[in-house]
């Protein structure tokens, strides 16, 4: 029934669509099933949240399956009340480093003005090879005050004397992250780092040219050095295309083994790289442009390809997305503040205004990741009810299970080494 | 000649000693010098490198020969064929698109190239061509862009070395009976040749060491050496390596100039040689 299946595309990512249909029977049985209290019901599964999981759930019970968004306000009060909201202004000019095209243009300009007294200044880079670069030989004198590095990047660049300690007395609003996405394996205690978003890297496919589904990165594999070949984007860094290789058959893309190393270099750069036309951590422009039929992409991206087609005057129906298979990335990149920053206040005012619920989810509405506040769903449910493609933000646990994270090893160099490799080669 | 030892002489010390190191990317300059050696070279002249090494240099080169074969006539239309009031215009539409940010102009060729672009669009629907534009991400791209891009630094020296040559030489030369193909090659060309060396040197020098224009419309197959030095610092943080390129490329450059300054000088000399045998030969004869 289509009025059932919209409020799950519109309220709830996919995510949690198998959840909600379970629980949809078990607790409510079918029929008149108010949608926000789904939503909190799974938001429960959350760990912090089961207190204001409840009180969502009642105030919203009642309401129709397609007016949730009336519902969600009516118990704005209840929700917004269990976050921190703790604005600190500052002023003077605010430098960042991070990816390209990665937070909403007003919160990185006007907004940040008005609200915070900051001026914003923004640069990007396309790798953490290349923040790292630019931070250690620039010694301290970057002049940036605020970088968003991937998680397994950040010990080096602690060792390397990078980063500077946050003084959490002005990062109040960090209770407001979800505790799985706090205390990582990089900084533990979250003394240089917070989570901005996490993220993983799928395809995104011109159904018009390709024929057939490209369902795993077998597939992703056989259309780049066939149909697709010649017109195939990989992300510009050297891991995502080792783990391309490393899913598609079966390995672990953290391995150090020299044999399995050996193996990737030869299929990537003797078969693989010819079918490249670019090394593109952002294709959705040049997507929209037409100039790939075939790109590797993380999901944020990819998700704003589908509205820059549109915008070009294309069909984002000729267009597909699908998340790799059987195995896949998870990421986390992180708000820092490098060693010798210039202005270490505004850094902490800009970085604990990002963790406030309402900027943290229009943020999120912009770049399309998840951004990891606590009681994500019902969050969504509120103050974004009308969230278009969230099955590109949120994932199921299931999806969750397939990913991995990865480890800066001894095979580092190795990596880099073979993709050097790979992108000479694509270039004869 | 303090500020050219500071600012230049120190800069490529320290990239040609960084070619003789090895890779340590736990340190802050990741370069481990312990145990210098040429094996940086070795890489650099393997296969896989090598060839994004000729191919810049192809497109360096060829670009060249395109600025000077569009750049000749328009320099010659400018000091000869127009009106004087309209000269200080015309130079002044070669020199303003200049003004513009060097990125912004390479950027702006995405717009009509695109495969999914209005020109594309206008092109198919006139049966101009059958399928869309696919010259984004090639060489070809990069190709055009770069002459496009340097045509400007070609025209202006190759402008002011012919609008030097006096109209009385010229005038002279059909006095004694030489036509304008003649007078063209035996007068204007030689005279014009300085514009036509500094020309090249302005344009083939920074064409070779272009990282912009591949990097913004190459994609993979356009990549040129600049890119690949880049992705060695940036990327790969293998420096030496990254350095070891650099010095082969600085030395590529100064190869292709040399042949090509010696190419230059050995017709000059013959030529004028012939022509000092036909003066002294009229002389003789009167």
């Amino acid at each position: 029934m289509s009025a059932k299946q919209e409020p799950v595309r519109i309220l709830a990512p996919h995510s949690f669509r198998d959840v909600l249909s379970r629980r949809a029977l078990l607790q409510i049985g079918a029929g008149s099933v108010g949608l926000t209290a789904l939503l909190a019901a799974c938001g429960s599964d959350s760990k912090s949240s089961s207190g204001s999981t409840a009180e969502t759930a009642g105030s919203t019970a009642t309401s129709g399956s397609t007016a949730s968004s009336t519902g969600g306000s009516a118990a704005a009060g209840s929700i917004l009340g269990d976050y921190s909201t703790v604005v600190n202004k500052s002023s003077g000019t605010l430098a960042m480093y991070t990816w390209g095209d990665y937070n909403d243009p007003s919160i990185v300009g006007d907004l940040a003005d008005n609200e915070l007294g900051i001026t914003m200044k923004v640069d990007y880079y396309a790798s953490n090879e290349d923040l790292i670069t630019k931070l250690s030989t620039a010694n301290g004198n970057s002049g940036f005050d605020v970088v968003v590095p991937t998680g397994p990047y950040i010990p080096q660049m602690i060792a390397k004397g990078l980063l500077q300690k946050f003084d959490k007395s002005k990062l109040a609003n960090i209770v407001n992250v979800d505790t799985p996405y706090l205390g990582q394996d990089w900084d533990p205690t979250n003394e240089y780092s917070v989570c901005k978003d996490w993220g993983s890297t799928g395809w995104m496919w011109d159904t018009t040219k390709i024929k057939g589904d490209i369902a795993s990165w077998k597939d992703f594999i056989t259309a780049a050095t066939g149909e697709a070949s010649g017109n195939v984007s990989v992300l510009d860094t050297a891991v995502n295309l080792l783990g391309m290789y490393c899913w598609a058959n079966g390995l672990d893309w953290n391995t150090e083994d020299s044999a399995e190393l050996d193996a990737a270099e030869k299929f990537l750069v003797d078969e693989f790289a010819a079918n490249i036309k670019a090394f593109d951590s952002y294709p959705s422009t040049k997507i929209a442009e037409g100039a790939y039929t075939l790109s590797m992409a993380w999901n944020g991206d990819a998700r704003q390809a589908f509205s820059r087609i549109a915008d070009a005057g294309g069909n984002p129906d000729d267009w597909k997305w699908a998340l790799g298979s059987p195995d896949t990335e998870l990421w986390m990149d992180n708000y820092c503040i490098p060693a010798g920053a210039p202005n270490p206040d505004a850094a902490h005012a800009w970085i604990n205004w990002l963790l406030t619920p309402q900027i943290s989810v229009k943020d999120l509405q912009y770049h399309g990741y998840n951004s990891g506040m606590k009681n994500m769903p019902a969050l969504i449910a509120e103050l974004a009810p009308d969230l278009t493609l969230g099955d590109m933000i949120f994932f199921s646990d299931e999806q969750v299970k397939s990913m991995h994270t990865q480890k800066i090893t001894s095979a580092q160099d190795r990596i880099a080494d073979i993709y050097n490799k790979v992108k000479a080669k694509a270039g004869g | 000649m303090i500020w050219y030892v500071l600012f230049f002489i120190v800069p490529i010390a320290f990239i040609v000693v960084y070619s003789f190191g090895a890779k340590d990317s736990s340190q802050r300059i990741p370069v481990d010098l312990s145990s210098p050696s040429f094996h940086n070279y070795g890489e650099a002249f393997s296969k896989t490198f090598f060839t994004t090494f000729t191919a810049t240099i192809k497109i360096a080169v060829v670009a060249t020969v395109l600025t000077v074969v569009i750049g000749f006539p328009v320099a010659y239309f400018l000091a000869f064929k127009v009106q004087e009031k309209w000269r200080a215009v015309l130079l002044a539409l070669i020199i303003v698109p200049s003004f513009t940010s060097f990125l912004i102009r390479t950027l702006a060729w995405r717009i009509p190239l695109a495969p999914n672009g209005t020109l594309s669009t206008w092109l198919q629907d006139w049966g101009v061509i059958s399928g869309p534009i696919s010259v984004l991400e090639t060489r070809t791209a990069v190709q055009i862009a770069i002459v496009y891009n340097y045509l400007g630094f070609m025209i202006l020296p190759l402008f002011v070395a012919l609008d030097r040559i006096e109209g009385v030489l010229r005038e002279a030369s059909k006095d004694l009976g030489a036509g304008r193909i003649a007078t063209f090659m035996r007068v204007t060309l030689p005279l014009g040749g300085p514009g036509i060396a500094a020309g090249v040197l302005l344009t083939f020098i920074p064409m070779c060491g272009d990282y912009v224009t591949a990097t913004v419309l190459g994609g993979a197959k356009g990549n040129m050496i600049g890119a690949l030095i880049d992705s060695q610092f940036k990327g790969a943080q293998n420096w030496p390596l990254g350095s070891a390129i650099a010095v082969l490329m600085i030395g590529a450059v100064l190869a292709v100039l040399a042949v090509g300054a010696l190419v230059v000088f050995g017709t000059q000399a013959v030529l004028r040689r012939r022509r000092r045998v036909d003066i002294g030969l009229v002389g003789v004869s009167s």
